[in-house]
């Protein structure tokens, strides 16, 4: 039994694969027309793939028909393009004919149909590649230059232009990577320079019909060059050469002349010459001596005259009548600009030199400006000769943004004939003259020291001096409008300004009545009227309340404001110390240290002096009141 | 019904002529940029071959071409210049249909229809004082020709229009092949124009 358990097993396992086998046999695989090419415009072959298939034996077979036909045709011929493909010859191929082909693929078991394709033969042309390649190597002035030169394919037939062909070739040496293309249009040589020499070339050429596809390439020509010196390496050898003998003729020259050429390029630099110095002095090592051979007797200049020093000179023309004495109280900088605290008891200006004065710039003030001013009138009856600073200045006073009115009134001296002007200056000191002698003071003022200017007085808005000669600086503008907003900023004279030593004399108190009242040590100058070309008129204020033109303050001593500044209103707005200001109003009063806050007046309320003017019409209670505006502006009387 | 009228000139006379390889150099010039717009199919992406009518129902299909390339020169140049004139009409009902259809990019084919047209222009022109020189007569528009064209106005549009447009890329292949030839005949002094 197990015998024949064992012998059917066998069997079976014999039987079984070749049932089995035949049990996988199947229809073909789906076969694939790969391409069809035409090498000359007049016949075409078509090739396929062939699917699986199926474990038989299978055949294939092409079957086409034209456009305009439904007969079907069957490929003529199998073998002369080789195996899988299908050769139409001349006598088939009809051009610009669609041809719809297929394949079929049959076994024992069935067939299978691939997809139609169709086909027009002038798309798809495809040349053969160009025939007898040569290359060769030529001669040239310039070099040895490869001459390549080729013949169409034999199949297509370009002699009669029913193909026309256009050609590409390409080269390389043969270890490089990269070839070189080049088109060569329809000719059928090309020259190829700029050879390296010694080297093995490669060449190849293709070709393409006008609407086809580029042929393959043709077999590598190689080509040897033989060697040679490039004529343009020659020349930069030459070059080379040339220059290089050149450089050493030329370094040959620098050399024999080393030393003048040194001294031409790089001259000696001068050392130094002290006069006196002595270098083997230093040497020696004594520095002492050494600088002290320096040292010039002659210098520093010593004089006792310090004065001869200074070069800011106020020159003060000084009418003969007065008499100036200086008085030495006090050096004041006559313009100076600068505060200074005089620690006397001449205390009380201070409300003048606040820098929080408002401030514009004078409209009129002109700094430059040397016109002629009015000649200030004398003082009379003084001692002194106050003089207005500014008088009825018809000078308009130019553009408000002049620099700032810098111009000083000083209500002394000043004189802008500082500039030499005209004589028409006359300018009183600031030092009150006394009966007794007076030294004229002349000082010249330098034009630094009125940047502004000369905008001295004349055409300037008198400056406000406060105590002690302290000369704020005044800066007036001017309203267009009505002229008659003075801006007043009580201004420290800075440094620069300041050299001036004008004495403070001692000053009468008379009233000049029109002008500036003389000054003392302690000098107010309040402003007496604003003249009707829109300047103030100052005049020093003695701080005994004498005069007419005392400020009548109902306090005990005298209340000075401070002028911050005239708002668009023509309203001056006065500094207020105490703070009795209202809002908005600049009614302040500035402390000095260690001095009596004195306020100045800026205008005199309602003086009727003998001689009129009245620099103002603000009432003093104003400011008591804290309203703090003196309104200037409809009552300026003018001289 | 395609006549020829060779008797104003010989062949041979027209041959040597290098006034008209002159003349033929220009429109194959001028056509070879033609065909080449046109050979660029990027615009007509093909619907498939089995959706396409048959090209012969290109309206043109009536023109005998030669069976062979030892075709006669006026032949060809009669060819060339019916085949130009059967197009002149249906360039000018692509050029309207251009715009209207539903392809992304149909601006461009709207002037590249126009560019077609004005080449078509200055080709016919040429071939005009070629024939004139030559003194062929040309080929009457057959009757089935016009019929054909008339018959171009079927929907759908696209459709149409680019079965249209395959037509005409056949038929300016022709004028261009007959053209070359009758350039290389002209120039048999210079054979290496060919």
């Amino acid at each position: 039994m197990m015998w024949r358990d064992v012998g059917v097993t066998l069997i079976l396992s014999l039987i079984l694969p070749v049932v089995a086998q035949g049990a996988r046999h199947t229809p073909p695989g789906k076969p694939k027309l790969t391409s069809c090419r035409s090498p000359d415009k007049e016949t075409f072959t078509c090739w396929w793939e062939a699917g699986s298939d199926g474990g038989r034996p299978t055949t294939y077979s092409l079957f086409y028909h034209k456009e305009n036909s439904e007969t079907v045709y069957e490929c003529p011929d199998y073998h002369t393009a080789g195996a899988n493909s299908c050769f139409f010859s001349k006598n088939e191929t009809s051009i610009w004919v669609n041809y719809n082909i297929t394949v079929v693929a049959t076994n024992a078991l069935g067939n299978n149909f691939s997809d139609p394709v169709d086909v027009d033969v002038v798309y798809i042309v495809q040349p053969h590649t160009p025939e007898n390649v040569t290359v060769g190597v030529l001669e040239d002035e310039d070099g040895p230059f490869l001459r390549v030169s080729w013949e169409p394919p034999s199949k297509a037939d370009t002699r009669s232009g029913w193909i026309t062909l256009i050609y590409e070739l390409r080269v390389k040496l043969e270890e490089a990577e990269e070839w070189e293309e080049h088109r060569a249009g329809q000719q059928k040589m090309f020259n190829i320079f700029s050879l390296h020499s010694g080297g093995v070339y490669m060449v190849q050429v293709r070709c393409k019909p006008d609407h086809g596809f580029w042929s393959e390439w043709s077999t590598a020509s190689y080509v040897i060059v033989p060697d040679y010196i490039p004529r343009e390496r020659s020349m930069w050898i030459l070059i080379a050469v040339f220059s290089a003998f050149i450089f050493l003729i030329l370094t040959w020259i620098i050399t024999l002349n080393r030393s003048s050429v040194k001294h031409c390029l790089l001259p000696p630099v001068p050392g130094p010459k002290i006069k006196g110095f002595d270098q083997q002095l230093l040497k020696k090592g004594k520095p002492e001596e050494v600088f002290n051979s320096l040292v010039v007797q002659s210098f520093p200049p010593r004089s006792t005259d310090y004065e001869d020093l200074l070069v800011e000179y106020l020159e003060v023309y000084v009418n003969e009548k007065q008499e100036l004495m200086p008085e030495g109280k006090d050096l004041q900088d006559v313009g100076c600009l600068k505060s200074k605290s005089q620690s006397d008891n001449d205390s009380g200006r201070g409300s003048c030199d606040s820098h929080t004065l408002l401030m514009e710039k004078c409209g009129g003030v002109e700094s430059k400006d040397e016109s002629s001013y009015e000649e200030p009138e004398l003082l009379q009856g003084q001692a002194g000769s106050w003089e207005r600073l500014e008088r009825g200045d018809s000078q308009v006073v130019d553009t408000p943004d002049s620099s700032d009115g810098r111009v000083k009134t000083w209500p002394l001296v000043f004189s802008p004939s500082i500039h030499g002007s005209s004589d028409n200056h006359h300018y009183g000191t600031l030092e009150m003259p006394k009966q007794h002698s007076t030294s004229e003071i002349t000082y010249s003022v330098p034009d630094h020291l009125f940047p502004t200017s000369t905008s001295f007085p004349h055409h300037h808005h008198p400056e406000y001096r406060d105590s002690l000669g302290e000369y704020s600086e005044y800066r007036c503008s001017r309203s267009p409008s009505t002229g008659v907003a003075y801006h007043w900023e009580a201004r420290h004279p800075t440094q620069a300004h300041s050299n001036f030593n004008i004495r403070n004399l001692e000053r009468q108190k008379e009233a000049t009545g029109l002008g500036l009242p003389p000054s003392r040590s302690m000098e107010y100058v309040e402003v007496q009227k604003v003249n009707q070309e829109n300047q103030l008129v100052l005049k020093p204020l003695s701080s005994h309340g004498r005069g007419p033109f005392q400020v009548q303050f109902g306090r005990a001593g005298v209340d000075y404001s401070k002028v911050n500044g005239v708002n668009n209103d023509n309203v001056l707005l006065l500094q207020r110390q105490r703070e009795m200001a209202e809002a908005g109003q600049y009614c302040n009063y500035r402390e000095k240290e260690g001095a009596e806050a004195e306020r100045y007046p800026t205008q005199q309320q309602g003086k009727t002096t003998k001689d009129g003017p009245v620099a103002t019409q603000l009432q003093e209670s104003t400011c008591l009141t804290t309203s703090g505006y003196v309104d200037t502006a409809p009552t300026m009387p003018t001289f | 019904m395609i006549y020829l009228d060779n008797t104003k000139h010989s062949s041979k006379s027209f041959l040597v002529d290098t006034e008209v390889y002159v003349d033929i150099n220009l429109i194959i010039t001028a056509f070879v940029l033609f065909h080449l717009s046109l050979s660029q199919d990027s615009h007509f992406p093909p619907m498939g071959r089995v959706m396409m009518p048959r090209p012969s129902m290109c309206h043109t299909s009536s023109l005998q071409i030669p069976k062979d390339k030892e075709a006669s020169e006026n032949e060809l140049i009669s060819l060339a210049r019916s085949l130009l004139l059967a197009w002149n009409d249906p360039l000018l009902l692509l050029s309207s249909e251009a715009p209207t259809l539903p392809h992304p990019s149909n601006g461009d084919i709207s002037s590249k229809i126009r560019e077609l047209q004005d080449y078509s222009k200055s080709l016919g022109d040429g071939l005009d004082i070629l024939v004139n020189k030559v003194g062929v007569k040309l080929f009457a528009l057959s009757s089935a020709l016009k019929k054909n064209t008339s018959a171009m106005k079927r929907p759908p549009a696209e459709f149409n229009f680019h079965f249209l447009m395959s037509c005409f890329r056949r038929d300016s292949h022709k004028i261009d092949s007959f053209l070359k030839v009758l350039r290389c005949r002209a120039t048999k002094m210079r054979p290496e124009t060919c």
